[in-house]
Parts: C-alpha cells; sequence; structure tokens
C-alpha cells in the first residue's frame, strides 16, 4: 500500500510542477496582454496547489490513473488590450501553456547535462533528482503534444479558433460541440485496439535521453 | 517566493520518495550463500545490529540472520568491506515516513480549508449553530407604558407580569401562579413589539428578544437546540423576560404541514412546548409571545400552563388613537392648527405604526417644504403637511376630490379650497386659462394666476375645469384629459 502511494507519488509531483508551470503560462500571457481575471484570482503563481483539481489532479493520478486535468484558466478575451486582436490574443494565451512545457522540458535536459558534467558518479539524491528530470523531459513533451491536439477542451483548439477563418467558422462550431465525447474516443480507442500513442512518445523521449546521457557520460 | 518553496518542498518529497521506492529489495540468506555473496567482491557497507548481518550496495542488499563463525568473518573482512554498526537504511526510511505523514497532514488541511470555503459553515461552527441567536436588549431600546398609547386591556394584563418581576413574593404570598406564557395576538403594527419593550423597560429584568424564525436553521436539531440554549440562558439570568417574535413560524399546528418536510419544525415546537413547562414555579422567567396568526397556532402552545393567557390586541379606537398621536407628536414642532383630535377622526383603521408613520410623514414634508422656501423659518408641522401626509396617493386626485367638493358648494355658497387647487379652464372657444382657484361660487371662479394676478371668469363662458394639481406647481404634472361637468350640469 504505502509502496503503491509511494510510487505513485513519484510520478504525481512531477505532474504537479508541470500543470502548475501550464496554467501559470496561461494566466501570464493573458496579463501580458492586458487580461488579469486570471492574477486577480490569485491563478498568476507557480505554486501548483493554486491549479490542483481535487479530481483530475490528486485523486486519479494518486490511484493510478495516467490522466488529470487542472483547473483551467479562466481568460476573458474582452479584456485584452485593445491593441490586441481577440483571436490572436486568444491564440496566444492558448499556446502559451504547452510552449511552457516544452520551455520546462529544455530546462530539465539542461539540468540533466549539468549534472553528468558536475558529477562522475551519483549520489542517491542526486539520483533521484536525475530520475526527477527524467520524468519531467517525457512528460512535458507529452503534455505539449497533447494540450496541441486540437480538440476542443485542449489548448490546440483555441488556437485553431485563432486561426480559422470566419467561413469555416460555423464547421469548426459544430466540430467544437462534439469535443468531449472525440477527445475520450481520441484517449481510448488506440488503447482498444492495444496501441498506446502516448506511452510510446514518453517511452521513444526516455530512449532518446538515455543516449543523450551515455554521449554525454561518454 | 512561497511558489520557490513548495518547489523545493516538491522536489525533495520526490526524493525522499524516490530513493526509499529504489531500496534494492532485501534477499535473505543463510550464512554460507551471504559469505559467498560478499566474496564476489560488489558490497560496500557490511551491517550489524546484532540479530542481522547486512552487506548493501547501490543495488545490492542481502541478509542473513545466521550468526557467522570465525572464519565467515574474516572472509567477509577480507573483502575490504566497510564496517558499519545497526541496521541499513534506517533513517532513510525513517525520512520516508515522515515525509508520507507530512503529505497526508497537508492534503487533510487542505481539502478542510477548501470545504469550508465552499461551505459556508465548516466544521468549526457546529457548536455555534446550537447557540441560541436570542438577543439581549439594551437599555436604549427599552420603552416603558407611558409610550404606549390604547391597548388598555394589554397593559393591564402586563402590568400584573411587571409587578411579579418586581416583588415577587407578594405573589408568590399569595400563593398565586402568574402566566408564565403571554401571547399578544393582534393585526401587524398594532405594538405588540412595543408592549413587550414596555415590559422590559419597566422592570430590571434581562430582556431577550428573538424571532421564531430564527430557530430554525437547514440543520436538523439546530431548532430544538436553540430553543433550548434560549431558556436556558433566561433561567439562569433570571429575572427575565423572553420575547418571541412571530411565533407562528414554528408554532404552526402539528401534523398539518405538507409531509414529513417539516420534521424540524415539529422538533422545534416540540422542545419549545417542554421548555415553557420547565421553569420551576418560581423561576421569574416570563414568556411573550407575538403573533397575528393565532389561528394556526398549535392547540397546545395554547393550553394553560404554557401560553395560557392571551392578549388580543385589538384595532384602535378613536381615544386610542388620540393617545398615540400625541405620543408620537410630543417629539414634534406642530402648528397650533394642527388638531389632533380632528387627526384621529379621519384616521380609523389605522394601526399604530401608521400613525406613527404618518406623523413622521407629515413631518418630513414640512422640513421640505420649509427647505424649499429657505427663509430660515423653523420648519413647523402644519396642518396642510398632515393632510398631504395622509393621503400619499397622486396629488391629482386630491386635487378632483377638492374640485369636486367646491363645485357642489359653490352651487349654494361661497366656496374656498382647503389646500392649493391649480385648475386649467377652457373656454368656450377652446382658449385656456390655468390657475389656483381662490374662491368660487354659483356664477364665478375667481383664480390666482402664476403671475399674482387675479381673474374673475364667469363659469358660463367655460367649457370644463380639470384639476392640475394639489400641492405640486401645475408644471410637475401630466396633463391628462378629464372630462370636467359643465358648470352649468351642477
Amino acid at each position: 500500500m504505502e509502496d503503491w502511494f509511494a510510487r505513485s507519488l513519484t510520478f504525481v509531483i512531477p505532474l504537479w510542477m508541470s500543470l502548475g508551470v501550464h496554467e501559470w503560462a496561461h494566466a501570464w500571457a493573458a496579463h501580458k496582454l492586458g487580461d488579469d481575471t486570471a492574477r486577480l484570482l490569485g491563478r498568476m503563481s507557480l505554486n501548483p496547489f493554486v491549479h490542483l483539481d481535487p479530481v483530475g489532479t490528486v485523486l486519479l493520478p494518486l490511484v493510478g490513473v495516467p490522466f488529470g486535468w487542472a483547473k483551467p484558466v479562466p481568460v476573458e478575451p474582452v479584456r485584452f488590450r485593445r491593441s490586441v486582436p481577440m483571436a490572436w490574443g486568444v491564440l496566444l494565451t492558448a499556446i502559451a501553456g504547452p510552449v511552457s512545457n516544452l520551455v520546462l522540458a529544455a530546462v530539465a535536459v539542461g539540468l540533466l547535462a549539468v549534472l553528468h558534467l558536475g558529477f562522475a558518479d551519483f549520489p542517491p539524491y542526486v539520483d533521484a533528482f536525475r530520475a526527477l528530470l527524467l520524468v519531467l523531459v517525457p512528460l512535458n513533451v507529452l503534455l505539449a503534444v497533447f494540450n496541441m491536439l486540437p480538440i476542443p477542451p485542449l489548448d490546440g483548439s483555441r488556437v485553431v479558433e485563432g486561426l480559422v477563418s470566419p467561413g469555416w467558422r460555423p464547421t469548426w462550431d459544430r466540430v467544437q460541440s462534439c469535443g468531449p465525447g472525440l477527445l475520450v474516443a481520441v484517449i481510448v480507442l488506440p488503447l482498444l485496439v492495444g496501441v498506446s500513442p502516448l506511452t510510446t512518445v514518453y517511452l521513444g523521449i526516455l530512449d532518446g535521453l538515455g543516449d543523450f546521457e551515455a554521449w554525454l557520460g561518454g | 517566493m512561497r511558489s520557490v518553496g513548495i518547489w523545493v518542498l516538491l522536489i525533495a518529497v520526490f526524493c525522499v520518495v524516490y530513493v526509499q521506492v529504489n531500496q534494492p529489495e532485501k534477499e535473505y540468506l543463510n550464512a554460507e550463500k551471504f559469505v559467498e555473496r560478499v566474496e564476489t567482491g560488489v558490497f560496500d557497507e557490511l551491517w550489524f545490529d546484532g540479530d542481522e548481518t547486512a552487506a548493501t550496495s547501490d543495488s545490492e542488499h542481502v541478509v542473513t540472520r545466521d550468526v557467522l563463525d570465525e572464519d565467515q568473518w574474516q572472509a567477509v573482512t577480507a573483502t575490504g568491506i566497510e564496517y558499519r554498526d545497526g541496521k541499513p537504511g534506517v533513517w532513510q526510511s525513517l525520512l520516508f515516513y515522515v515525509v508520507l505523514i507530512l503529505v497526508a497532514v497537508v492534503a487533510v488541511v487542505f481539502f478542510l480549508r477548501r470545504m469550508q470555503g465552499g461551505g459556508g459553515g465548516g466544521l468549526g461552527n457546529v457548536f455555534e449553530l446550537r447557540r441560541t441567536r436570542a438577543k439581549l436588549l439594551d437599555d436604549g431600546a427599552r420603552a416603558t407604558f407611558a409610550d404606549v398609547g390604547g391597548c388598555v386591556e394589554a397593559k393591564l394584563m402586563l402590568g400584573d407580569v411587571v409587578d411579579f418581576l418586581r416583588h415577587p413574593n407578594r405573589w408568590l404570598d399569595a400563593g398565586a401562579r402568574l402566566p408564565r406564557g403571554i401571547l399578544l395576538e393582534g393585526p401587524p403594527g398594532c405594538g405588540k413589539t412595543l408592549l413587550a419593550r414596555a415590559v422590559a423597560g419597566e422592570t430590571d429584568a434581562k430582556f431577550y428578544t428573538v424571532s421564531a424564525s430564527e430557530f430554525v436553521e437547514m440543520f436538523v436539531g439546530v431548532g430544538a437546540a436553540r430553543v433550548r440554549d434560549t431558556f436556558e440562558t433566561a433561567a439562569k439570568n433570571a429575572p427575565a423576560v423572553v420575547f418571541i417574535d412571530e411565533l407562528d413560524a414554528v408554532g404552526r399546528r402539528r401534523g398539518s404541514g405538507t409531509g414529513s418536510a417539516n420534521d424540524e419544525r415539529e422538533h422545534t415546537l416540540n422542545q419549545l412546548l417542554v421548555s415553557l413547562d420547565g421553569f420551576r414555579p418560581n423561576d421569574r422567567v416570563v414568556v411573550i409571545a407575538a403573533t397575528n396568526r393565532v389561528d394556526v397556532l398549535d392547540s397546545a402552545l395554547l393550553r394553560p400552563g404554557r401560553f395560557d393567557r392571551r392578549v388580543k390586541i385589538d384595532l384602535l379606537t378613536r381615544a386610542d388613537r388620540e393617545a398615540v398621536l400625541k405620543i408620537h407628536a410630543k417629539e414634534k414642532p406642530l402648528s397650533d392648527e394642527v388638531s389632533l383630535a380632528a387627526l384621529a377622526d379621519e384616521t380609523d383603521g389605522f394601526s399604530g405604526a401608521q400613525l406613527e408613520s404618518l406623523l413622521n410623514e407629515a413631518a418630513l414634508l414640512a422640513v421640505r417644504r420649509t427647505r424649499l422656501q429657505d427663509d430660515g423659518e423653523k420648519p413647523r408641522i402644519t396642518w396642510q403637511d398632515v393632510r398631504a401626509a395622509l393621503d400619499p396617493s397622486d396629488s391629482r386626485d386630491r386635487v378632483f376630490d377638492q374640485l369636486d367638493a367646491i363645485l357642489v358648494e359653490s352651487t349654494t355658497q361661497l366656496a374656498e379650497p382647503t389646500g392649493r387647487a391649480v385648475v386649467r379652464c377652457e373656454y368656450e372657444d377652446g382658449s385656456v386659462v390655468e390657475g389656483e382657484v381662490v374662491w368660487m361660487d354659483a356664477s364665478f371662479v375667481k383664480l390666482r394666476r402664476s403671475d399674482g394676478s387675479g381673474l374673475v371668469i364667469a363659469k358660463h363662458q367655460l367649457r370644463r375645469i380639470e384639476p392640475l394639481a394639489g400641492t405640486e406647481r401645475a408644471t410637475d404634472v401630466r396633463p391628462d384629459a378629464f372630462v370636467g361637468r359643465h358648470p352649468d350640469a351642477l
């Protein structure tokens, strides 16, 4: 039991960090564009706990469901500065989250390199930190990719919304209305046929990191 | 800053947990196998705590419970392994458990705080909920019987209570049991609350006032607990008066409600019944309740020993009204022409509250009037103000009545309006003149126009007379069509 809980923690903690950065990035981008709704709600914070959703970010991951969500950061496009077209503002705030995850992944890769340059042999706690980085990198890449899927509750849909031309708008709205169903389908269908693209990507990145570490070490 | 702390904490928790989770699994071996493994030289540390001997490296952890003999010890130490006392990884697992407990505590606190934030109440307030909501009336809000106009019967009855609270022995010596519950019933605004406050003012008893609806909460059992607490508080501070306003909120007949949804109210009522019974005979606690729906009260509330004394407060009589008006006019500067007796005549059916409001309204009007005149005169309430306050309806209606009256009067005599009546007179040829009516008789109307000039018009020249306004300026009133009676037709 405690072993299982501890193992969940080693996954959940990096997840919290990543989601915290992700949501902070939305809030920060909105703030920069003139909408301080999120900031006033105290959401412009890197503290992951203000973004936690009790079910989506705590309960599900802790019981081992490799799936979750954070409390979405509210964005009010009408409060953007006049100089920012609303569609563009929405696009920028939406894209800020995934981009921040990529940045976090890059930082983690950087730290990994620093570790390898600093230590020839890892003491246990440095090794643990390395393990944290090894979770953070693929997790954040995955979060960025997954969130850029153009399916409505995800950030990618808002990016598309910003790009879609007025003529296609009705079609897009219709697609949006069945978004949640689509999302479930996208997650569940590959699992049913025995493929898990997310896991494949995750393991692929881990492989790449292994090569990278070997190269650094050698 | 806080975020940085939390990140450091999260990283630390991760590391501790990770190290613990990735401890190499223990392998239990017998002495020979143990020595064999150690002799391969992969282990860094040798541990001995009296019962077990263990050898550890980063990836392996072997343990034996057998006692190693001399040769075996030598073989093991010969590998150059470092010797330590105690068990391996003890402090690490200790740290791990501390962290786990910390995480659990933080999570619980986090969720509790969330629940409190969202739920409004929260756990901390459960006991506060059960406390009485009764308020101790402060001296400023106390009244005396002199402040109550009329209600002679009620005053008499409550006078007994007051005397009982002041000189209990006089009553106890006579073996009298005073009614401990008095139910004041009467239409809204007839002075039930004022009477109760007067009781408080006449004695030095503690006066607790509570509205019956305050007993009922969304939580089951709270109402009953509050009733109990109210009476306990009162009993502790005897002599005391508990005033329950709007008793019908909980005192409704039991079993008549819609289904079982009102169980909570019934519990509250039951507790109220028990609490009313509960005083010892010489408890100097008196309960006064007020309601204007005595017909819906549970009969158990009304039986002797509970609210056995029902004081019905009727609508005020003419004399009562005059008394009430006198009380309320005491502080107000009235003009000499204002006759309270005449006003009492006109206010048939008014309750005390309405009379108070009427005089207050007149005072407001007086202030407004003098403020508009702005001649430094102190506001005095004139009869005109009182009339204006008495009839809050549109001033034009008043002009209608006024005009009707003077038109009727003027057929037989010279008639003057009692107030200001602005009219519009339309000649047969369509031209129009407006002005204030000065007088009118069978043949002529005298108007004072806005420029101050007077004008006498022969009635037979007019097609109709239309009222415009009473106290307002004519231009403030929407002129709508008044089908005036032709003066000749009157």
